[in-house]
């Protein structure tokens, strides 16, 4: 009987403990929406004031990778715009060190995948058809989950050509 | 299908079994090796190390067969000095059409797909080694360890190609990230791939020109042409394994050709006496 009773309480405060840990992961250390070294809004530049994705991400439409902008594109228009605003100032920060800005990777897909951009943007997809609706997000948050199944749902339903076979993406 | 999920899933893997399933492919890549070019360099060996992030095993691993060349230059000699005939013969991953190696594996991590090439995928692959043991050419190399590569040559590394961990089989793939490229700007250009578009690591760096990688359904393309040579023949014919690398035979200049008959037969009606072995 107490060995039962000990073991109880064991489970009870073992599941107690995986809960809070769980529940504080979830919420301070959730790596969907990390946090930035500059706290950067899409929702200001591409919601409030309309610029394209590819102004900025000018890669996307040629290349593998859409483009993480440099900053000197930061500061083309920083230079003039807003240069007083706290954000701004680590900005300028980083141009005068003539050191690039350490962003956190939100969308990663692993080595062994290969994904283009370029072939996607050519195909007609909107950038929003994985990336979500970027211009309401004042922090960006992933909303795909880059899985296998995710990228085979779409191929499948689109009845994209080859695009069931592991050597069009795996390598 | 009626009834049975079952009966159903094992007609659907029947069907891969059958002959002429695989006929219907889109291209059909396929590599012709002239042998009368060859010289045994191994350019070729080198190229595909740097192409394709081969590790370099080391000396004691070399002994063990631990070797992970995907493709090696066997050396056949026969005859004394000064009446020598040497012949080489480069072997890669045949990419059979009825591949041995596709039957055995329990995962389906080697497969056939739609350009008649024989799939290797890693992540499938839970390293049972019956695919090797299946393969009468020798060709695929299993991972015994997860590799290194020292200081300044992990920045040499083919980004385009998977760095293989320990416990996964591995072979020639006709260097797929070069076909996916060639596939990918033949698209942006609105066309059709065209023979000469893609070229392997091997054939690439090959000095002599022994090798020609193209489209067999194709008519036109250069493997189509060279294939039609009398000089033609494809190792272990006898054993139906149809492969996609073509050889052209070597040609003595005393018109005969082949080295006296001793030894194993090597395909093709050639029974080379076989010294000493690649590497």
């Amino acid at each position: 009987m107490k060995y039962l009773i000990t073991l109880i309480t064991l489970a009870v405060t073992g599941a107690v403990c995986f809960g809070i840990g769980y529940a504080i992961n979830i919420t301070y250390f959730n790596d969907k929406t990390p946090t930035q070294p500059i706290n950067f809004s899409h929702k200001i530049h591409a919601g409030d004031n309309q610029i394209p994705c590819m102004y900025c991400h000018i890669y996307a439409d040629r290349s593998r990778v859409s483009g993480v902008p440099n900053v000197a594109r930061c500061m083309g228009c920083h230079k003039v715009i807003k240069t007083d605003a706290p954000e701004i100032v680590k900005l300028t920060a980083y141009w005068d060190k003539k050191e690039p800005i350490p962003w956190v990777k939100v969308y990663n897909v692993p080595d062994y995948v290969h994904f283009t951009h370029k072939r996607h943007i050519k195909a007609g997809l909107e950038c929003k058809m994985c990336h979500g609706d970027v211009a309401s997000m004042s922090k960006i948050t992933k909303v795909s989950s880059l899985e296998m199944g995710w990228c085979l749902n779409c191929h499948t339903k689109r009845d994209v050509k080859d695009g069931r076979d592991c050597w069009t993406c795996h390598k | 299908m009626s009834g049975n999920p079952i009966k159903a899933i094992i007609e659907r893997l029947k069907e891969f079994r059958r002959p002429g399933y695989y006929k219907n492919y889109d291209h059909k890549w396929t590599m012709v090796i002239d042998l009368d070019r060859c010289n045994g360099c191994e350019a070729c060996v080198t190229a595909c190390y740097a192409e394709n992030n081969l590790p370099v095993v080391g000396k004691e691993d070399c002994g063990n067969s631990r070797v992970m060349n995907w493709i090696r230059v066997e050396r056949y000699v026969a005859g004394e000095y000064p009446d020598v005939k040497v012949k080489f013969i480069p072997i890669l991953c045949q990419q059979c059409s009825k591949a041995p190696c596709e039957l055995g594996c329990p995962v389906y991590a080697t497969y056939h797909n739609q350009d008649g090439l024989n799939v290797q995928v890693y992540n499938r692959c839970v390293g049972t080694f019956t695919c090797a043991t299946y393969c009468p050419y020798d060709v695929r190399r299993f991972n015994w360890f997860t590799y290194k590569w020292d200081a300044p040559l992990e920045q040499q590394l083919n980004p385009d190609v998977t760095v293989r961990e320990m416990g996964v089989m591995e072979k020639c793939t006709f260097c797929i990230q070069r076909i996916r490229a060639g596939k990918d700007k033949a698209k942006d250009e609105g066309r059709a791939v065209k023979d000469g578009d893609i070229t392997p690591a091997c054939a690439q760096s090959c000095p002599a020109g022994a090798f020609t990688f193209g489209d067999l359904n194709d008519p036109e393309s250069r493997v189509s042409m060279l294939a039609k040579s009398r000089r033609r023949f494809r190792l272990f014919e006898e054993l139906n394994t149809e492969p996609s690398v073509i050889y052209l035979k070597k040609v003595f200049a005393d018109g005969g050709g082949n080295p006296p008959v001793g030894g194993h037969t090597l395909a093709g009606g050639h029974p080379p006496v076989k010294e000493g072995h690649g590497g």
